[in-house]
This record gives C-alpha cells, sequence and structure tokens, in this order.
C-alpha cells in the first residue's frame, strides 16, 4: 500500500474550516481495510469497557460456584448486547447528536430530566464500584491505596484533557486490547476444553437446580452485559468522531468485533473462576481468587490477574465519566467534545473531573459503605435497563427522524423480546433484593 | 449530504483511493433533530412510560429503603 498524505479541497466548506486531508491507497482491499481502521474504535471501547470491575467479579463468581455451566449464558448475550448497541450506532450515525440530547429533543424536557438524572445516579454508584476494585486490587498488590488510588484518577483526568479525541480513542484502544491478556491467564489454567465446548453450545442447568442464588447471578451476568450507559456512551461516542453514513457498515462490524472480543473474555473470566473452585478454594473477590490462582501457576499471573482488574476498572471509568459528562454537555447545551481543549469545553470537563475525583475520594474514607453501594448499583442497573432500552426502541421507530435507518419490524420483533426477557429479569432481581424474604434460602 | 468517503479516483491511469479520517472530512449534514420538535405520542405510548416511570420511581425509593435499612439506619441490623 502506498500511503501519502493528500489534500483534497473540500469545495462545500466554509473558509474558516481546515482543508480535508486524507491518505492515498491504490487497491480496493486497502482502502476498505484504511477506512474500517479509521472508524474502529467506539464500538470496541463501549464493549470492552463493559467487562468493568462489576463485570470481572460477576463473571469469575460465575465461574468459581458453577463452573463452565453458565457459558451458555454469556454467549447468548453476544446477540443482545450487538442489537442493542447495533441500533445506537444507526441513530448515532443519522443524528450526529448524543443519546440524552435525542431523549431531551423528541421526548420533550420532562422525559429527558428523567433519564438524565437516572443515567448520572448509577453512573456515579457504578464508578464507585470501579474505584473500590482498583482500591481491592491495588491492596493485594502491596500498594497503599492512598497513593495509588489518586495515581489512577490523575491518569484518568490526563487521558481525556489532551484536547484530541484521537490520542484519548487511542489510549483507550491500547487499554482495550490488553484485556486479551485474560485468553493468556485462561489458557494457563489448563482449561478442560470438552466442558468449555459443552458448557458454552449446550444450554443446562448446573447441577442442584434453580436456585435464588443462580438465579441472582444469572441475572448479575445479564445486567452486567448489557448496561444503560452502554447507549449514552457510544452515541455520544459516535456524535464526537463525527462517523459519517458511509461509515455504517464499518461501524456495525466494530460493534459486532467488540461483542466477540467481551464475551470470549468474559468466557476466560469464567475459566479462571472455574480453575481455583477445581483447586478448591471458595470464591470470596476477584482479588482474592487472584492471589488462589497465584498458589498453582506464578506470582506473575497473580499480578496480571490483579492489573487486568485494575484495567477494567479504569476503561469502565473513563467509558462511565464520559458519558456522564457527554449527556450533562448535551442537556445543558454547553460544548461537549474531547477534540475541544479544556477552556473552550470547561462544563464538559469539570462534568468527567468531578465523576473521576468523588467516586475516587469516596473509595478513601475509612469504612464507606461499599458493599451496600454495590449491591444497590447492581439493582438499579438492572432496573434502570428496559426503560432506558424502550426509549431507544421509540427513537429507533422515529421515521420522521431516522428516516430508512429506522428499524425493521424484524428488529422490532428481536427488541421487543430483549425488552420483555430483561423487565422480567429485571422485575425478579429487584424483588429478590428489595424483598429478599420473599424466595426461600438455597 | 457530503461525504468524503467513497473512493475517489485522481484521473490517473492507476486506481487510486483516498481514504478520510472522519475527524478530517467535511462535516456531513445530518436531520435537523432541532426543528423536528417533540415526538408525536399515542395516548397508549404516553400512559405506557408513565407507567414505567412510576415503576422506576417505587423501585428507586425501595432499593434506596433496603439499603438504608441493611446499613443499619432504622435499627434492625448490626
Amino acid at each position: 500500500m502506498a500511503n501519502k498524505f493528500v489534500t483534497v479541497p473540500a469545495a462545500s466548506l466554509e473558509t474558516e474550516v481546515q482543508p480535508v486531508r486524507g491518505r492515498v491507497v491504490k487497491s480496493r482491499w486497502a482502502h476498505n481495510l484504511l477506512t474500517f481502521l479509521m472508524v474502529f474504535g467506539p464500538g470496541l471501547i463501549v464493549m470492552v469497557a463493559d467487562n468493568d470491575a462489576g463485570a470481572v467479579s460477576t463473571y469469575s463468581q460465575a465461574g468459581a460456584q458453577y463452573g463452565t455451566h453458565l457459558l451458555w449464558v454469556v454467549l447468548l448475550l453476544l446477540p443482545v448486547t450487538y442489537f442493542i448497541q447495533e441500533m445506537v450506532v444507526r441513530l448515532g450515525i443519522a443524528t450526529g447528536q448524543g443519546h440524552a440530547a435525542m431523549i431531551y429533543q423528541r421526548f420533550g424536557r420532562w422525559w429527558g430530566l428523567f433519564s438524565l438524572v437516572d443515567l448520572e445516579l448509577v453512573n456515579f454508584l457504578t464508578l464507585v464500584t470501579e474505584f473500590a476494585a482498583i482500591d481491592l486490587a491495588l491492596n493485594k498488590m502491596g500498594v497503599d491505596p492512598r497513593i495509588g488510588v489518586p495515581l489512577v484518577a490523575a491518569g484518568l483526568v490526563l487521558m481525556a484533557v489532551t484536547g484530541s479525541y484521537r490520542r484519548w480513542e487511542r489510549t483507550v484502544v491500547f487499554l482495550c486490547l490488553l484485556d486479551l491478556a485474560w485468553f493468556a491467564i485462561a489458557f494457563r489454567s489448563h482449561p478442560p476444553l470438552w466442558q468449555i465446548a459443552r458448557g458454552s453450545l449446550i444450554p443446562g442447568m448446573p447441577p442442584g437446580g434453580l436456585t435464588p442464588d443462580l438465579m441472582f447471578l444469572v441475572i448479575a451476568v445479564v445486567g452486567t452485559t448489557v448496561a444503560p450507559w452502554q447507549l449514552f456512551f457510544q452515541q455520544s461516542c459516535i456524535a464526537d468522531k463525527r462517523l459519517r453514513f458511509a461509515d455504517l457498515k464499518w461501524a456495525r462490524l466494530d460493534t459486532f468485533l467488540g461483542a466477540c472480543i467481551t464475551i470470549t473474555v468474559a468466557g476466560c473470566m469464567m475459566i479462571a473462576g472455574n480453575a481455583s473452585r477445581v483447586h478448591g478454594f471458595t470464591f470470596t473477590d476477584p482479588a482474592q481468587m487472584a492471589v488462589d490462582i497465584g498458589t498453582f501457576t506464578s506470582g506473575f499471573f497473580k499480578h496480571a490477574i490483579l492489573l487486568m482488574m485494575i484495567n477494567a476498572a479504569v476503561l469502565g471509568t473513563t467509558a462511565i465519566s464520559l458519558s456522564s459528562a457527554w449527556a450533562y454537555g448535551e442537556v445543558r447545551g454547553w460544548p461537549h467534545s474531547l477534540q475541544l481543549p479544556v477552556r473552550k469545553a470547561p462544563g464538559f470537563y469539570v462534568v468527567y473531573l468531578l465523576c473521576v475525583a468523588v467516586a475516587a475520594g469516596l473509595v478513601l474514607i475509612p469504612r464507606a459503605p461499599l458493599q451496600l453501594i454495590i449491591l444497590g448499583v447492581q439493582v438499579l442497573a438492572g432496573v434502570m435497563l428496559p426503560s432506558a432500552i424502550i426509549f431507544l426502541q421509540l427513537l429507533l421507530n422515529d421515521k420522521e427522524l431516522l428516516g430508512g435507518y429506522a428499524n425493521k419490524p424484524w428488529n422490532n420483533w428481536v427488541n421487543w423480546i430483549i425488552i420483555t426477557v430483561l423487565f422480567i429479569l429485571s422485575l425478579i432481581l429487584a424483588a429478590q433484593v428489595a424483598a429478599p424474604n420473599l424466595f426461600p434460602a438455597a | 449530504m457530503a461525504t468524503m468517503t467513497n473512493p475517489i479516483e485522481l484521473h490517473e491511469p492507476v486506481n487510486r483511493f483516498v481514504v478520510i479520517h472522519p475527524l478530517d472530512d467535511v462535516p456531513e449534514e445530518k436531520v435537523d433533530t432541532r426543528n423536528l420538535g417533540p415526538m408525536a405520542m399515542t395516548l397508549s405510548v404516553r400512559i405506557s412510560l408513565l407507567s414505567l416511570r412510576a415503576y422506576l420511581v417505587l423501585m428507586m425509593v425501595l432499593v434506596f429503603y433496603h439499603v438504608l435499612d441493611l446499613a443499619g439506619l432504622f435499627g434492625r441490623h448490626g
């Protein structure tokens, strides 16, 4: 491929706009590959960031308690997560605006405000859980969290305030690719390949049957794989990156690849949990699981899992904080772009900074009720998800807004099935946590 | 709508394609959402959304109460 920069005069541009810069390639194949690489990013990031600290905990717990028996549930979530995010891709590309802005404009101020408050509340609580995981992992690595947590928070802020979307995206894509280390971790635990194939492809009930504990874990797995912030994040990210109509097929591919990676990595986390179970360890938290795995592999793998925990929390934090900052900026009408320097979008960056700083600060408060916050997050996210998807579904049927990009009847069938299942699961989860006495003990 | 992503032949004997990063491209014309105004919703959609909102508020209060209860604010837990 003979690449060189070329400047193509843009006829329709205003005089103050920079001339268009492009890259010349000689074959269609190279053109397609390069176009994909340029569009690539939002789909991968939203999916991999979804494997955040809470997800590491949930998947490894599922593996530690039920071995490879729940792998099929994760695999089943691959089309679910792709279908939902694909709608977000269409909406983002067609409107060039974020999800919060769309709800505000199409459903009015009242609904917009409710959606924003819901999002900001759950996002903030989730951020606290991300920093709680960082605190836990640093402790196990022998690093004082009072030093480590503020350093991670500072890194997260520096990552976003460079005034360049591309710089932020490249950093985050690099962190996403680090997540592939979970393959090595799973492989090193000498996974039972036949059991994995059977657990992934043949739906079945773990030994012991359907218990409230199993139900809770399955719902937690579903809730952690599809989260409300993802809708807001990916649409705003696409708007900020200014993806074009012609980029739609590449953005879909980006999202699909991201979904495949995140689901496979989730499976690897379950396999790691299964390895600790096979060696007779009882699951308490993923950091302790890392220590346990270190005893029968090597210290390297213990530190690798702890670092992956921190990486997952960092990815989750930057994506969730940005979804909050973008949504708030869209609703308030403030400038809200990673392309803008801090002085041109102060409100946007202040929201991002506050999200990171307050969540990190809360974790450092001695005896802060972190377990209660984690519990609250799981339930609230599960309860709110169907509601968030219903707004998405209504927007995707808005022909006035989307024209030819609106949902087809088969899209609607698939989505209503997903919404119904999620709604039932959220109802069970909420009832199980809010009124545990309703359910018999396992 | 202006887009520069489609292959552009540079009028040379060899095929050449220009690929432009979205951030370097001409801003594309999108749907003018501001002038569309609020979406027209039928009564059943309004009622469904209101019911959903009521359910969400109720669940949030329930979860908040449960968390405070677990924290021992009502004196039943240590």
